[in-house]
């Protein structure tokens, strides 16, 4: 019975479990489903796990019992397209109707619903997904829409403003677990935050537990067994430095700040710093990097325990992270090439991560990724990502 | 259990409004004996459930608040050392100090198994806790008994309790725990639901503060970049708050005044924001 019902769940992605199908037979058995209705929620608690997932189990439930149009993923992307095209055209009339081949008027006579059916005819043109070909859109490609593209009189359709190493669009996003993988954002913050409670201090075992000095004692059978632990006193210096130039990172500097500002009791100092795209010869105290700069060679002086948290997209050229003289500003010109400057930042601070808001699987297409990735433990900026970092920064 | 849970139907309490899905969920669950895991947003109700289920079956609550640093052994039973050892020394008790049964004490889930009737056990915010902890408590939820190591005894359920657990985080739990409970989301009420749970704590309630106030609720609760919403728990302090307050007056909050903005939000930034909004009267 239902195993229909059971294989459409399945197929469109819910994580639906035999042992679950089997306790909802259990339940039909057991007399306790009646009408439709209760079948719904029996159903649905039983075998779907995940608020997530509420709403698929929804429509497959409508068409399967009550004739209603199958959830279909195609429609659902060109849908998404579309509605981005839409949002491009109201932005920026001329660009879009040049790139389409058409002409800039018609596409204004037509109303909001003709140009979204307008639009998805052109994009049924292509079947499936072309990522880096030359056909008209998909993601990566040469052809003028479409984002991540190279066309000089191109323009992005859909994706978040990444730079190149922006592959995500509606596409990818239907089997995407957005609460722990994907980047991090501020309706995380709390769940973030409870990852950073893993910072905790680690002072030397010189106070004695006596409940568990009791314990242990009795266990022994009276023998005296004496239980250190930790002081709590002992907490930890922390230096965040942010990477805030450029707009590829600009989604990603209020949450990290807020996070940290957050745990701020957590910590002895925290202090924060900013820098654009690597690090030269100076740290920046303000966001403007003007005011208030910081030696690179003052850090030296630091306290070695201190943990450092470096966050940036580590994508640049690589004459900016290689080449002596490489920076892109020029008033800095310090002699030493970025790379030996993380370098000994690694050396100076054993305790140091990278967190990278660009998504992991994406880290081998940019070269300075690589290379930074080799010089400090690279995490990605997700809730994943965090607790690994946060495992690596308290590792003895 | 299938005649008795027919009988023990659970149809709502007195001081909590019950959706009428999440009541087939209840009882489905314990017709099955399965655990219900309940999520949601702070403040929807999740731990009022539990209550709701125990006042109106009748059967005892037992409360486990789960903290971080909690180890599931805490939860099963306690072996009392320090008493044993007074008791050694001194011997002023009636126990016998030899029996180590005398000194083991029953945390909560042991409580809930070795009660005399079947009870409630609410296991509050189990996301607290690490995934160890979760994953122990599967072995207990999958054989409803424990072993006492000290003594060498294994504790089995008189009576199955009914289990609610209640997760607050947005991270799923691990997939063989999920596997064995039911699921269930309660979402945020929608104001009409509001209206029904205002009017169940507050039946006197004048009919336009009533209006006004979740009106201006669900208002403030759109604004943006708040880390923490008001929730029904927040709404029902600031009624009570409203009502003590001689002076005001349920127009006042038509035109624009809002008062106790410290009740509904509570951390400093989200008062600021909250109180820049309604200053400016961007919210009226």
């Amino acid at each position: 019975m239902f195993i229909d019902f059971f294989y459409k769940l399945k197929d469109v992605g819910i994580p639906v479990k035999p042992t679950a199908f089997l306790t909802l037979h259990r339940a039909l058995e057991m007399g306790l489903v009646q009408s439709l209705g209760e079948f719904y929620t029996a159903s649905r608690s039983i075998l779907v796990k995940s608020e997530r997932y509420f709403d698929l189990f929804d429509q497959v439930f409508a068409h399967h019992f009550e004739g209603a149009e199958m959830p279909d993923g195609e429609a659902f992307e060109l849908d998404e397209m579309a509605k981005v095209m839409l949002e491009a055209l109201l932005q920026d009339p001329k660009t879009l109707a040049e790139a389409m081949g058409i002409d800039e008027n018609k596409l204004r006579r037509m109303s909001p619903e003709e140009l979204i059916d307008y639009f998805k005819e052109r994009l049924k043109e292509q079947t499936g997904r072309h990522d880096g070909g030359g056909r008209w859109i998909g993601t990566g490609g040469t052809s003028p829409v479409g984002h991540s593209g190279y066309h000089p009189g191109g323009m992005r359709v859909g994706g978040v403003s990444r730079n190149r190493s922006a592959l995500k669009v509606a596409m990818d996003r239907r089997y995407r677990d957005y609460a722990l993988s994907g980047p991090l954002r501020q309706s995380m913050m709390g769940e973030a935050l409870k990852r950073l409670r893993h910072l905790v201090p680690s002072g030397p075992r010189d106070q004695v537990n006596i409940d568990e000095t009791l314990y242990q004692t009795m266990k022994n059978g009276g023998e005296i067994e004496i239980v250190f632990e930790r002081s709590l006193k002992d907490r930890l210096n922390v230096i965040l430095a942010i990477d805030n130039g450029g707009w590829s990172m600009e989604p990603y500097i209020p949450v990290v700040q807020t996070l940290f500002n957050h745990a701020r009791s957590q910590f002895k100092v925290l202090e924060t710093y900013f820098f654009h795209n690597t690090i030269y010869d100076y740290l920046w105290g303000d966001a403007a990097r003007y005011k208030k700069p910081k030696r690179i060679d003052e850090l030296a002086a630091a306290d070695p325990e201190t943990r450092l948290i470096l966050v940036g997209d580590a994508s640049m050229a690589p004459y900016e992270l290689m080449a002596t003289d490489g920076s892109i500003h020029i008033e800095e010109r310090s002699g030493q090439p970025s790379i030996e400057r993380l370098k000994f930042l690694a050396r100076t601070f054993r305790h140091a991560v990278w967190l990278n808001p660009v998504p992991q699987h994406m880290w081998g297409y940019t070269r300075t990724i690589a290379a930074i990735a080799q010089i400090f433990a690279m995490f990605e900026l997700s809730i994943d990502g965090l607790e690994k970092a946060i495992a690596h920064l308290m590792a003895r | 259990m299938t005649e008795n849970s027919s009988v023990t139907r659970f149809t709502g309490a007195a001081r909590y409004v019950l959706d009428p899905e999440l009541a087939d969920i209840v009882n489905i669950s314990m017709a099955l004996e399965m655990p219900l895991l309940l999520k949601g947003e702070p403040g929807t109700g999740k731990t009022m459930l539990a209550h709701a289920i125990a006042e109106s079956l009748q059967m005892p609550l037992i409360v486990l608040n789960v903290k971080s640093s909690m180890k599931l052994v805490e939860t099963l039973y306690q072996y009392d050392t320090l008493t044993r050892l007074n008791d050694s020394r001194f011997g002023d008790s009636k126990r016998d100090v030899s029996n180590i049964e005398e000194y083991i004490r029953m945390g909560k889930i042991g409580q809930a198994f070795t009660a005399d009737q079947r009870t409630v056990l609410l296991i509050d915010e189990i996301d607290k806790a690490d995934t160890d902890f979760q994953d122990d408590m599967l072995d207990v939820l999958d054989q409803m008994a424990f072993d006492i190591i000290e003594i060498d005894k294994t504790i089995r359920a008189r009576h199955r309790p009914v289990f609610i657990i209640t997760s607050n985080a947005k991270k799923d739990l691990s997939d063989p725990f999920l596997g064995r409970c039911n699921f269930h989301h309660i979402a945020f009420p929608d104001p009409k639901m509001m209206r029904k749970i205002v009017n169940v704590h507050f039946p006197q309630i004048d009919r336009q503060l009533a209006e006004n106030t979740i009106a201006a609720f669900y208002r403030l609760r759109e604004l943006e970049a708040v880390e923490k919403r008001p929730a029904t728990r927040e709404l029902l302090n600031w009624i009570r708050a409203l009502n003590a307050d001689p002076d005001f007056r349920p127009k006042d909050l038509a035109k624009g005044d809002v008062p106790y903005l410290g009740v509904l939000f509570k951390k400093s930034q989200d008062y600021q924001i909250a109180a820049n909004a309604v200053r400016r009267r961007r919210l009226f």
